[in-house]
């Protein structure tokens, strides 16, 4: 084990790049470490839906309520929705349909971890249909890893909630900052493991060579 | 002896996990920016004469999969069956089949035994985001039909076990440094206060 007097005689010297190194690798690992349980954790949790945890995690409370509200007010869809919330008292990211809407009526949903709510407007009569699905807290948890409010797979979907940009910010300097770990974890192995360089190179070689085996493997 | 252990075991698991960390963290960066259009087929072929197994249409769910996979090899394809799907009025059998790199939708005309099978090649960040999704929470009875998706599922978990395990180790190992304790502690204070207080904005 290391002594605290190594580690101040250390900490005396000009800090260089391996001193840095070693410190962005403690740093990055304690800010990220909440953040990294919680992906770790839901990650299982979304891989096994058979669990009966994760089964758990489906379940959810319906409820339906309609009201009267204003003709819908703003220069596009996304405006318009906004002032649906606004009447309604709804808050959360929104999702509007991929097809037109259809004639006399104004449809979209809004989304959060804890609750979802579909939003059905019927322009002529002035009232808004809504179906109210409140999350399970396993649920609220499980959501939390693909929460970002856009699909690579659907272009007309955009983040327009700032909390779901601030969550989406938090998983990029998550992915950043696990890949500083990673690169920076290689660089001290190759300066403080020189003695036992093989056996270093072999557990690498052997991640990385699982690793291309399923690409290869898998790719066409 | 316990640091010693607790370290040797940090830096090679670490080292062994490290290429599926550094897959998981890239492929986030596609999953949160990038946007592809899905709909943009590489190449669109029909396939004739197929051997369509006896009453496809009437199957349903891990049957339904499992009789369509043995149409695989007359279409040239492989990969992990998404879902089927019957379009009764056309009487059309429909199912995706996705792997890392490829993309594709078969529309089986169950009375003209021919098949268009429509190809969509995709980028490696694209693979790479398939991986990570992959098995995912959807369609949990027919998921892992592919051996390779089996497979995979494995090294997923494997990957979150050892990353459990490194985050663990690696606290050990940073407090039996007493000299970095008072910023290790500060930074792990700031990001908690970080992590609780977004998630506490999003869902309060």
């Amino acid at each position: 084990m290391p002594s605290s007097a190594n580690a101040s005689t250390g900490a005396k010297r000009r800090p260089n790049l391996e001193t840095w190194n070693r410190k962005i690798h403690y740093y990055l690992g304690l800010f990220f470490l909440f953040f990294l349980w919680l992906f770790s954790l839901t990650g299982l949790l979304l891989n096994h839906g058979q669990w009966r945890l994760a089964a758990a995690a489906n379940a959810r409370t319906e409820t339906r309520f309609e009201r009267g509200i204003e003709p819908p007010a703003g220069e596009d869809d996304l405006a318009r929705a906004r002032d649906v919330m606004r009447q309604l008292g709804l808050t959360g990211e929104i999702e509007l349909p991929a097809a037109a809407q259809a004639q006399g009526r104004f449809d979209f949903s809004v989304n959060r971890p804890k609750d979802a709510s579909q939003v059905k407007v019927d322009l002529s009569t002035k009232r808004a249909s809504v179906q109210h699905f409140q999350n399970s807290g396993w649920a609220v948890f499980r959501i939390f890893h693909t929460f970002s409010g856009s699909r690579f797979n659907a272009p007309g979907s955009h983040r327009d909630w700032i909390l779901t940009s601030a969550w989406t910010l938090a998983m990029d300097a998550l992915s950043a900052g696990l890949v500083v770990i990673v690169l920076g974890s290689y660089y001290m192995w190759f300066r403080f493991k020189r003695k036992n360089l093989a056996l270093g190179i072999a557990v690498l070689a052997a991640g990385y060579a699982c690793c291309a085996l399923f690409l290869q493997s898998m790719w066409p | 002896m316990l640091y010693r252990w607790t370290r040797e075991l940090h830096l090679y698991f670490g080292l062994f996990v490290s290429p599926f960390l550094l897959l998981f963290g890239v492929s986030v960066f596609f999953l949160n920016h990038a946007k592809v259009a899905v709909d943009r087929w590489t190449s669109v072929d029909t396939v004739r004469d197929v051997r369509v197994p006896a009453s496809l249409e009437l199957l349903r769910g891990r049957e339904a999969v499992d009789r369509a996979r043995e149409m695989l090899p007359q279409l040239g394809v492989t990969g992990e069956i998404g879902f089927t799907r019957v379009v009764t009025a056309t009487r059309h059998f429909v199912f995706p089949v996705s792997r890392p790199g490829m993309e594709t939708t078969v529309d089986l005309d169950l009375d003209a035994r021919s098949a268009v099978v429509s190809r969509r090649a995709t980028s490696v960040l694209e693979a790479f985001a398939y991986l990570h999704k992959m098995p995912g929470p959807h369609n949990v009875a027919l998921r892992g039909n592919w051996v390779w998706t089996q497979g995979w599922r494995w090294f997923a978990d494997a990957t979150v076990y050892l990353t459990m395990f490194l985050t663990l180790s690696g606290i050990y190992l940073w407090y039996a440094i007493k000299a970095e304790r008072r910023i290790g502690l500060a930074m792990a204070a700031a990001g908690a206060v970080t992590f609780f207080g977004l998630i506490y904005a999003v869902i309060s």
